[in-house]
């Protein structure tokens, strides 16, 4: 229970967030690490919260090698800032989350949120080459680097990343980013599973395919003209403008969960949900989001139907009570006990988001 | 030498034949690929997770190192039992236990030799992305824990992009499975902490894969360059106009030489420098693809450009490439092989200190290396049998390290740091940062018996200087 306001502290350098980070620490007081405020309802309810820890003062692009296709920044900047930067030089993060815009690089990292384009370019679990972050006693640890293929030492920016701020304040993050493809066409069908399935299979895949509740399937094929030219005519669907991946990405409804199972299971999963759900999914990932307008136990019947295939059901956003009815995060992993040392570890009087991570 | 009663026990678990314990059987485990070697107390060859859970459990109650050991091709000393213990040999795990070829994954034990996957697979139209040069030897147990790359990895990925999950056993002989098939698995991600750990926080007992959709056209081409920067310099300006090929690799006139004496592919042995070039997607997409990366090469001084017409023609060009470092034996008999990576358009400095480097210690050095990635292999040529040539190999070895790190790279791309390069890693990494790793392997292995003395500096040995970096971030001492 939050009983008075949390004290707001923003530092504008990392040594400065690791200097409030310690002493919070050293006190004992709850500390929330907040970029965007996007995510801000996954995970469980916070048990305490005496400090919030903005990351938006450190913004800067620190350094973005066009031709190294390389970009570092402070983990405050927002996507929407990078990708401006980045498209100056023809390049881009594949990143494309939802509850967009506003999300900073930091918070993506941390709640692992990923969008339609993971199809393609997979999360940033694939192109995340190093990572800088704060620890509760106050050293700033930095793994990987800037090069795009590095086995030097462990790689903890695996550690970190989807760790939700459990295990440290990530303070700067090094990319590697991409070419803006040479052709780029979204198609939209009203064809629902079978129409997916049809286009997850053509001999250019889709670097986005997205499909909705309402049947609607957004297709998204980028690469070398010809090729492209050939499946989008093959396809023969209706060709809509990139703004509706824009608004795809707005989503974000008040409750909400996120279902990742494998991809083969998915549409199992999706179709048992209660008459009239809202939902939308990546049938290429394996991975849904459902606006839930049920009880709770109707998502406790889902879970147990994604963990049974081997997945998982997250809640995403929803309110307090809700959340304590169903549980954030469903069975813990048969690891949980390593993970506990781990964030032993890290943070040991647990003062980093208490209560909302798996540890 | 095990005090008898552990080797007892080991017997009693794995079978009295599985235990090594001769001297002359030993040697054999002496060493990887690199030049470094230590004879192992024993060598226990596992033929089950259960044995290997014993093994360790053995190990662990008598404070006995544990070294995995796969094929034993690994390049950095991973595999090296430096100090002594046990050679837990997997190679006898060797099964495909399932291909799902519509889920298109594969489940493997760690002693499955990484090309015979992609041949079971290829049936079913699928085929395994990370392919190390030695991929006819090696195994996907070693290449999990080494977070192995190769050629392919330019577009495709390193292992780790490419493993689902795996079955793993502790430091104290507890078994776990860490993530899945699923994509956001709930909890810290240890499977990803744990590939490219180089067998210090676990052995692998099985590893679940991705498969990927063989491609239905591949395009593969040649072409000579005057000298490495000319080479380097096309790299840069292919990657720079927005294509990513499926593989990107160079040659220098040393290894070119030796190479076509060997394979007679057809390599122009007058060019200072070659690059292999290879596409692959739809027929459209390939030539469109390869007429524009030609056109790109031949602006970049690029000439005698060839592309392969035939599969044939197209293994024997790869034949050269990954049967290269073999080739070099014709120079030399032995090379030490570093695998440093910079930022690609560091290509061109960090390859003209390599030559300085190499001339300055009269040693012949041959670069055949992923140069997309910006990952240099420059192998130095020598005869082991010549005493005093090692030391100057190592030296020379260690300041083409200090060359690539000066230029904001990093130690490995792609080998791991294993004992030859883990005095280096306080170049590129502080004493916080080495200490949240540190912190890892603590809570993993707070023991310490698992492959002892790899990765982390030794405390006892005095540090090893390095003059500066460059680079923004690196300046600002990230990276």
């Amino acid at each position: 229970m939050v009983v008075k306001a949390p004290t707001v502290e923003r530092p504008s350098t990392a040594e400065d967030l690791a200097r409030a980070l310690r002493e919070a620490a050293a006190q004992k007081l709850a500390i929330v690490p907040v970029g965007g405020g996007r995510a801000r309802g996954m995970g469980g309810v916070l048990e305490q919260c005496d400090v919030e820890l903005h990351t938006t003062k450190l913004g800067r692009v620190v350094e973005h090698s066009q031709a190294d296709m390389v970009v570092s920044v402070e983990a405050g900047i927002t996507l929407e800032a990078l990708q401006a930067e980045l498209a100056k030089s023809g390049q881009f993060l594949p990143l494309d989350p939802f509850n967009s815009p506003g999300h900073t690089i930091g918070g993506l990292l941390a709640s692992g949120w990923t969008g339609p384009l993971r199809l393609r370019y997979g999360s940033p679990r694939d192109f995340l080459i190093g990572i800088r972050v704060a620890l509760p006693d106050g050293k700033l640890a930095t793994a990987g680097g800037r090069v795009v293929k590095n086995v030097s030492g462990y790689d903890l920016m695996k550690l970190h990343y989807g760790a939700l701020g459990s295990l440290g304040v990530i303070v700067a993050a090094s990319f590697k980013v991409f070419p803006k493809p040479l052709h780029d066409v979204t198609l939209s069908s009203g064809g629902a599973w079978n129409a997916a399935v049809h286009a997850l299979s053509t001999a250019v895949a889709p670097s986005a395919l997205e499909l909705d509740s309402t049947g609607r399937v957004l297709a998204r094929y980028t690469g070398s003209p010809d090729a492209i030219t050939r499946t989008v005519d093959e396809l023969g669907w209706q060709a809509v403008g990139q703004a509706a991946w824009d608004e795809h990405a707005r989503r974000a409804p008040e409750c909400w969960a996120r279902i990742a199972v494998p991809r083969e299971a998915l549409r199992r999963i999706i179709q048992a949900l209660p008459s009239g759900a809202e939902w939308w999914a990546s049938p290429g990932v394996g991975i849904g989001h459902w606006a839930i307008t049920s009880d709770a136990a109707s998502v406790v019947e889902i879970r147990a139907r994604a963990e049974a295939a081997g997945g998982s059901l997250v809640m995403l956003a929803a309110p307090d009570d809700f959340i304590r009815a169903v549980g954030p995060w469903g069975t813990p992993p048969s690891t949980l006990e390593v993970m506990r040392r781990l964030k032993q570890a890290f943070d040991p009087d647990g003062v980093l988001n208490p209560g909302r991570f798996v540890v | 030498m095990l005090p008898s009663p552990v080797t007892e026990e080991l017997r009693r678990i794995v079978g009295r034949e599985a235990v090594i314990e001769s001297a002359n059987d030993l040697r054999i485990f002496e060493r990887d690929g690199s030049i470094a070697g230590a004879i192992p107390d024993a060598v226990v060859l596992a033929s089950t997770t259960d044995q290997v859970a014993a093994v360790i459990k053995v190990a662990a109650k008598n404070h006995i190192p544990v070294v995995p050991r796969g094929a034993g091709t690994g390049l950095s000393g991973g595999a090296v039992t430096i100090h002594g213990g046990i050679a837990l040999q997997v190679t006898r795990m060797r099964c495909i236990l399932e291909i799902d070829p519509v889920a298109q994954t594969a489940l493997v034990e760690p002693g499955v030799v990484n090309q015979e996957l992609s041949l079971v697979a290829a049936p079913h139209g699928l085929f395994y992305a990370p392919d190390p040069s030695s991929q006819k030897a090696c195994t996907l147990g070693g290449n999990a824990a080494e977070n192995s790359g190769g050629p392919h990895c330019l577009y495709y990925g390193v292992t780790t992009n490419h493993v689902l999950g795996m079955e793993v056993v502790l430091a104290d002989g507890s078994v776990h499975w860490v993530s899945g098939d699923a994509p956001d698995r709930v909890g810290l991600d240890l499977c990803g902490v744990l590939v490219g750990s180089e067998g210090t926080l676990c052995a692998i007992t099985k590893v679940k894969v991705r498969l990927l959709r063989i491609p239905p056209s591949v395009a593969t081409m040649l072409a000579a360059f005057p000298s490495i920067e000319t080479a380097s310099q096309a790299v840069s300006a292919v990657i720079g106009n927005g294509i990513v090929p499926a593989a990107l690799e160079m040659m220098d006139n040393v290894t070119v030489g030796a190479v076509e004496a060997h394979y007679h592919a057809g390599y122009p042995t007058d060019a200072g420098a070659v690059l292999l070039v290879e596409v692959d997607g739809t027929a459209e997409s390939t030539r469109e693809l390869m007429a524009a990366i030609g056109k790109i090469l031949s602006d970049n001084h690029g000439y005698a450009m060839r592309e392969a017409q035939t599969p044939a023609e197209r293994e024997l060009l790869w034949a050269g490439r990954k049967g290269a470092i073999g080739a070099l034996g014709r120079i030399k008999p032995n090379y030490y092989l570093h695998d440093g990576v910079v930022p690609r358009t560091r290509l061109p400095r960090v390859l003209s200190a390599v030559g300085e480097i190499g001339e300055h210690y009269r040693l012949p050095v041959a670069n055949v290396f992923h140069a997309g990635d910006g990952n240099l292999h420059p192998n130095i040529l020598f005869d082991m049998r010549d005493h005093e040539v090692l030391h100057q190999v190592e030296a020379a070895g260690e300041e083409m390290l200090r060359a690539v790190v000066e230029m904001g790279g990093a130690l490995s791309g792609e080998h791991g740091i294993g004992l030859e390069k883990n005095a280096f890693m306080p170049w590129i990494y502080s004493e916080d940062d080495l200490g949240a790793m540190l912190r890892v392997k603590d809570v993993l292995d707070p023991d310490g018996i698992m492959n002892p003395g790899k990765i982390f500096p030794d405390p006892s040995r005095k540090p090893v200087q390095l003059a500066g970096r460059t680079g923004l971030a690196v300046e600002a001492k990230w990276w």
